[in-house]
């Protein structure tokens, strides 16, 4: 299972309780409901543990966190830094 | 009914599955204990380095939001007495808190010295939002897994009036009383940024139009109040702070220090609540209409973190609300039998 999948299957299990026929890679979690502010810390708590990344708070912005397509590059990028750094 | 053999989550809670041994996933995945306790440590420390960096140079360092009730009473010790912060304490009064709340605010605030605002949008306008919250479908699954209808508009409603203040007073820690039941660990000291805070603000008035036309838009954040969030250069920034998930949350012993501030449980609210009166219908209401109480989630992650026992948490959730309060709730608000109750 690659990123986008395995963070789909969580989105899909831990915010739409299975139902994920309507979420796309490019589907707005904030423009349609499927996160919310407090909802976006229980997906970062699951993506700080599964890949081992640190979210600092200033990175914690639609940008990084509104569809899956984003975050699988935020966390990439986040992941290529820490075999950089 | 089937309920984890751990904590209190019902068969009926969205999303749930058990294991072989009965447990939820939630318990069956639950984090080691003693990592927890680390953690808990470390974001003390953390505060205790933000309070060096975010040192006002207004009159208050941090708001906290204060609901009279019994967590918001003990943060509010807390950081004014044991963490010497200036608070100011804000009160959202959303028409609903038990009278003896009230005095709680009065004697908790006056024996700590602590200067208090009360805001209130108009009750009419109000009473018709809570009216409408729960004949609309305006809140997913999600969010009703944390909270019935009622309470996310009032929590909505809330945060907003609290974080204008903040930021039209200055004020970089706005505090909650959240227990950690409530509240993830990992957000309990958050800096806050203009695009969430957009975001935010544009969901809440987006379901709030979609019911209200608007009427409550005035008590949202403006644009002006990203302006002044954007602008102050020399300012040390605006931080969510929710204590109670990284200090030591004993019920008993928390209630027997605001005690010692004048706070008296009040007796006309329900097992869930020690200030509101609007609490014992909309938990009634939430159960009737989803199968599960809408205080299971907060009450299951106690029970994990080893504050309350299963027992005493089953025993919460099953303590029946008091018809007398559920009827002057459902008169007040002016609904009709029948005309409410609706699922996603």
């Amino acid at each position: 299972m690659n990123n986008l999948e395995l963070i789909k299957e969580f989105v899909v299990e831990n915010f739409l309780f299975g139902d994920g026929d309507r979420l796309d890679e490019e589907t707005s979690f904030f423009e349609s409901g499927i996160v919310d502010s407090t909802g976006v810390v229980e997906l970062i708590a699951f993506l700080e543990e599964t890949y081992g990344v640190k979210v600092n708070d200033e990175e914690i912005i639609p940008e990084n966190f509104d569809n899956l397509k984003n975050i699988g590059q935020f966390i990439e990028r986040k992941r290529q830094n820490l075999h950089t750094s | 009914m089937k309920i984890c053999n751990r904590c209190v989550l019902p068969e009926t809670f969205p999303g749930i599955r058990f294991t072989s041994q009965g447990l939820c996933q939630y318990c069956a995945n639950d984090n080691n204990s003693s990592a927890y306790d680390e953690t808990k440590a470390q974001y003390r420390r953390r505060l205790r380095e933000l309070l060096l960096q975010v040192r006002s140079n207004g009159a208050y360092d941090a708001i906290v939001a204060y609901s009279g009730g019994k967590d918001s009473s003990y943060t509010l010790q807390l950081l004014a007495e044991d963490l010497n912060i200036r608070v100011l304490a804000v009160t959202f009064n959303h028409g609903f808190l038990s009278a003896r709340a009230i005095e709680n605010i009065r004697s908790v605030t006056e024996a700590l010295n602590i200067a208090h605002l009360m805001l209130s949008p108009s009750p009419e306008a109000l009473k018709e939002a809570f009216r409408k919250s729960i004949t609309s479908n305006i809140y997913s699954i999600k969010e009703l897994q944390r909270a019935s209808a009622i309470c996310n508009t009032c929590m909505g409603l809330a945060k907003s009036l609290i974080l204008r203040t903040a930021i039209e007073m200055g004020i970089p820690l706005i505090a909650y009383g959240w227990s950690p039941g409530q509240i993830p660990l990992r957000s309990s000291i958050m800096s806050l940024n203009e695009q969430m805070m957009r975001q935010a603000n544009s969901n809440l008035i987006h379901k709030l139009d979609s019911i209200m036309g608007g009427d409550l838009t005035p008590f949202l954040l403006q644009e002006r109040h990203f302006r002044l969030f954007s602008l102050e250069a020399t300012h040390p920034g605006y931080h969510y702070l929710h204590p109670l998930a990284f200090y030591n949350y004993d019920e008993s012993a928390m209630v027997q220090k605001i005690k010692t501030l004048g706070w008296i449980n009040p007796s006309d609210t329900d097992s869930n609540s020690t200030n509101c009166l609007l609490n014992s219908f909309a938990n009634q209401l939430h159960q009737e209409t989803y199968g599960f109480h809408p205080y299971s989630l907060e009450i299951a992650n106690l029970v994990r973190m080893g504050c309350t026992s299963r027992a005493d948490g089953l025993a919460k959730l099953a303590k029946p609300a008091d018809g007398r309060v559920v009827d002057h709730i459902k008169t007040k608000l002016g609904l009709v039998e029948g005309e409410f109750s609706s699922k996603p």
